[in-house]
């Protein structure tokens, strides 16, 4: 079914809502691997305005895909069927902070370091904040259950996310979960939303549960001059009673990227782990930190650095959030893939996962690497390639299997923070075959004509490198 | 579409991991909301052009000559890609086509005509014999008060300008996509002013001989920081906030200086919430003065409005075009009752305390 501009633009007004080709361009891809044209891309400014959308391309059976800022990495909001890609970017409104309730109420088009900006002056933050807080918006991070450095200690998205106001597939509004701390009143489901990325609602409220900021904060880096030490001490130390706020992993190939790309002057060994510990009291996060240095020597760890200097925490961690494309630079003629990006392994499995993906990269002649927010079980890593030939994309597919392979050998999960839409499909249905029917079965009742991000997740194709053109030039057989 | 000048950009453009960190604080984007005015949509715009995804339209060169070349994207971007360097290879591909905006064309034509891009036949350099060239530029050749101050001042301070008949340095060409005429401007321009140094009043000038023609060029504020001293300046005794022009800060990296000279000039410097490498553009680079006004407009009156939050009594800058830009969005603010800040040009505040 064509797309009725002229009706679209009735809608949400002239001014937002186009079906012309350069902009549908523009909104055929993400931070992924894909790229796929919309036949409209809309831009609503309230709640009414996305419901009648809603109704008309439920009416029309038209594929409706909402999109925040499109840093999503397997290709969430690229619209693989075609139709109408809803950019919530307007609805950037905060619309409540009760501090006495320690909680707010915001729009999706909400950027989180946005909304933590306004908050942290008045004693609280949003903390799951994914690297990507300075661009993701709340809606998605709510769809993509995104977490991140802090996530550790004080959750990924779910945790922090108390209800919501959906707009359903039929146009209809529903609230969902409530505004305080616990909720056993029947299905949960505000949290079924979380990490539906898209496929059974438009979200457009959410009521976000706060945290207040700890008064006290210290960091250090621990170098190691073996990969798998580092990952052994990460076991230690989340076995050892402690909760660090942050725990990172940079292998040599991280930081080698954050030092060529962003002049960071990390030290070039073969691991390092960042930690922070926080909380109100400056003697146990003194005690904590101690800690975690005697865990770091007992593990093969050298020059400890320990630091409670407010400025150079952030330059360090800042480094960290700008890896994945630092990771561009690591070596003339090899681009950044967001490909097996974000695995969770358990504690005890994380020194082999490590080692593991290293391995995989060198088997398949790619590069690959291996960091991550390692404290709460995520190992991310990225395959670094010459993307203009269509051999290492063979290459590629196979240590991307590879990968899952192992990790499901493990006991560990596709994804921990970034979602599956389409190029975590494959080896997602693999671990998770025996509930696909269930959520399909979820799908279809909330969305009978699946139209909401259609073909994503469970119903993705099983070949990711041909689910949709790859947003690169190469053509891959 | 030809793509001659974007194929230079093919590997930056595979660099890309679209990873959408250069929308934060693009002024075009923060304005028009669309992806496509952002800097990843330009971005996205060039590599569709270079792959023959893309074919040229009003509309695409539009979004693609929205932009003040302000380079916040570039320090956004943590691959550090050279998007500036990629917009003006688009712009200078789509021009080729025929995609050219009003004002721009005119604004190239009056170079050549007169050397300079108001088309002003009566501008000329104050030649004079010296020992230090120093380059004038358009924007100071339009206020020839203002260079007389400039040039006495550099005299107090026992710097002898050499001054020629000059040129523009082209820079416009490169900027606007007309790379003909910027081949042609820069033979011209190299065989009037033949010089290894200079020193240039505008920071704009001072990016392009250094980028371009490998001339060690200095900003005349990092003169004044070396000099002033010597000439025992008065206390301004303000509550001074001070704009970074971009080309001065994110092209050349002074970000201390002019600071330092206004510690000199015993001011109280607050700074606005975007400051040094992560200011926000005046709105009037680009050639978007011309093409765009109603949008260059909305960004400098955002800025001068960061400026009235500081509750500083004057806004200062160390650029012509940023200073003539903020001075008439605080008297658009004050006639609209928002707010409005007195805006001076460094070297007002440095005359009165030697004069
Ligand atoms: C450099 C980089 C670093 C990153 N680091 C992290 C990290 O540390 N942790 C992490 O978790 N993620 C990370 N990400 C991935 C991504 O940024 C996050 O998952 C983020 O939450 C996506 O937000 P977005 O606004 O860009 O959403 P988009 O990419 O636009 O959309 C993501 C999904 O959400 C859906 N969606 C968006 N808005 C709504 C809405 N209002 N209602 C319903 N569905 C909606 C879309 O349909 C899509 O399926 C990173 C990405 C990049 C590029
Ligand atoms: S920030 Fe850099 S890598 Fe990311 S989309 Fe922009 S240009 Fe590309
Ligand atoms: S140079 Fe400035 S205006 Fe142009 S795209 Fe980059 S941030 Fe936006």
């Amino acid at each position: 079914m064509k797309v009725d501009i002229q009706h679209l633009k009735k809608i949400v007004g002239p001014e937002n809502a186009s079906d012309d080709v350069a902009e549908l361009y523009i909104y055929g891809s993400d931070a992924s691997v894909h790229q796929a044209m919309p036949d409209a891309v809309v831009r609503p400014g309230k709640t009414e305005e996305v419901q009648e959308v809603m109704r008309y391309a439920n009416k029309n059976k038209i594929p409706v895909i909402a999109r925040g800022s499109g840093s999503g990495m397997s290709g969430h909001a690229v619209p693989i069927d075609g139709g109408i890609v809803m950019d919530m970017k307007r609805m950037n409104k905060i619309l409540d902070i009760r501090i006495e309730d320690v909680l707010c109420v915001v729009q999706p088009g909400v950027i989180d370091d946005d909304l933590n900006r306004v908050l942290r002056p008045k004693g609280v933050f949003y903390p799951p904040t994914p690297a990507s807080s300075r661009v993701a918006t709340i809606g998605g991070e709510i769809a993509n259950n995104a977490s991140g450095l802090r996530s550790v200690k004080y959750g990924a998205t779910r945790d922090s996310v108390l209800g919501m106001k959906v707009v359903l597939a039929n146009g209809d509004l529903v609230t969902l979960g409530s505004n305080t701390r616990v909720e056993a009143s029947g299905y949960q489901l505000a949290r079924l939303m979380v990490g539906s990325e898209g496929t059974l609602g438009i979200i457009v409220e959410a009521t976000l549960r706060l945290t207040p900021v700890p008064k006290f904060k210290a960091m250090a880096m621990a170098k190691f001059n073996k990969l798998e030490d580092a990952g052994k001490t990460i076991t230690a130390v989340m076995t050892s009673g402690i909760t660090p706020s942050v725990l990172e992993l940079m292998d040599n190939v991280a930081i080698k990227a954050v030092n060529t790309a962003l002049n960071m002057g990390l030290p070039d060994v073969e691991a390092i782990i960042m930690f922070e510990a926080d909380g109100r009291i400056k003697a146990a996060v003194e005690a904590d930190m101690n800690d975690i240095e005697e865990i770091c020597e007992a593990n093969g760890a050298f020059g400890i650095e320990m630091s409670d200097d407010p400025k150079e925490m952030t330059r360090i961690f800042s480094g960290r959030k700008k890896l994945f494309a630092a990771l561009s630079r690591y070596q003339k003629g090899l681009s950044c893939t967001s490909l097996a990006d974000d695995m969770a392994v358990p504690n005890s499995k994380m020194a082999a996962t490590v080692q593991e993906i290293v391995d995989v990269g060198k088997r398949n002649n790619v590069v690959m690497t291996a960091y991550g927010h390692c404290g709460s079980g995520v190992v991310h890593t990225k395959i670094l390639m010459d993307t203009t030939k269509p051999g290492q994309w063979d290459n590629a597919r196979k240590a991307v299997s590879e990968v899952y392979d192992f990790v499901r050998k493990v006991g560990g999960t596709t994804s921990g923070e970034h979602g599956i839409a389409l190029s975590k499909a494959p080896s997602w249905k693999k671990e998770k075959k025996d509930s696909l029917e269930m959520m399909r079965a979820i799908k279809k009742a909330l969305d009978p004509n699946n139209i909401l991000n259609p073909h994503k997740m469970m119903d993705a194709p099983d070949d990711w490198v041909k689910a949709t053109d790859l947003r690169y030039t190469t053509k891959v057989q | 579409m030809k793509t001659k000048h974007l194929k230079d950009w093919e590997n930056e453009l595979d660099i890309c991991i679209r990873c959408s960190y250069c929308f934060e604080d693009c002024p075009i984007f923060k304005e028009l909301g669309w992806e496509s005015s952002s800097a990843r949509g330009k971005i996205l715009f060039a590599y569709g052009f270079l792959h023959g995804e893309l074919e040229p339209s009003e509309f695409i060169a539009k979004r693609v000559f929205d932009c003040t070349l302000c380079r916040l994207c570039k320090e956004k971007c943590s691959a550090k890609v050279d998007i500036t360097e990629i917009i003006e290879a688009c712009r200078a591909d789509l021009a080729k086509e025929g995609f050219v905006l009003p004002g721009h064309k005119e604004m190239l034509e009056n170079i050549v005509a007169t050397g300079n891009i108001f088309g002003d036949k009566e501008a000329r350099a104050p030649v004079q014999d010296g020992e230090t060239p120093l380059f004038i530029g358009c924007q100071y050749l339009a206020r020839p008060n203002r260079t007389k101050g400039w040039i006495k001042l550099l005299e107090k301070m026992g710097v002898k300008p050499k001054i020629v008949e000059e040129t523009c340095c082209g820079f416009p060409m490169k900027a606007l996509g007309d790379r003909e005429k910027l081949e042609k401007q820069k033979k011209d321009f190299k065989k009037k002013f033949p010089f290894k140094e200079a020193i240039t009043l505008c920071p704009t000038c001072a990016a392009f001989l250094k980028e371009d023609y490998d001339i060690d060029a200095k900003h005349v504020i990092n003169v004044v920081l070396e000099k002033l001293g010597g000439l025992k300046p008065k206390s301004v005794g303000k509550k001074v906030t001070y704009h970074d022009p971009c080309d001065l800060g994110r092209s050349l990296g002074v970000y201390n200086q002019p600071r330092e000279v206004l510690s000199k000039l015993g001011v109280e410097l607050v700074e606005m919430k975007g400051n040094r490498n992560l200011s926000n553009c005046c709105g009037g680079g680009g050639g978007m003065l011309v093409s765009d006004v109603p949008v260059s407009d909305r960004i400098a009156d955002k800025r001068v409005k960061e400026a009235v939050d500081t509750g500083a009594d004057l806004l200062v800058t160390a650029c012509p075009t940023c200073e003539q830009v903020l001075s008439k969005a605080s008297a658009r603010m004050s006639e609209k009752g928002q707010g409005s800040i007195k805006v001076q040009e460094m070297f007002d505040l440095l005359w009165n305390a030697v004069k």
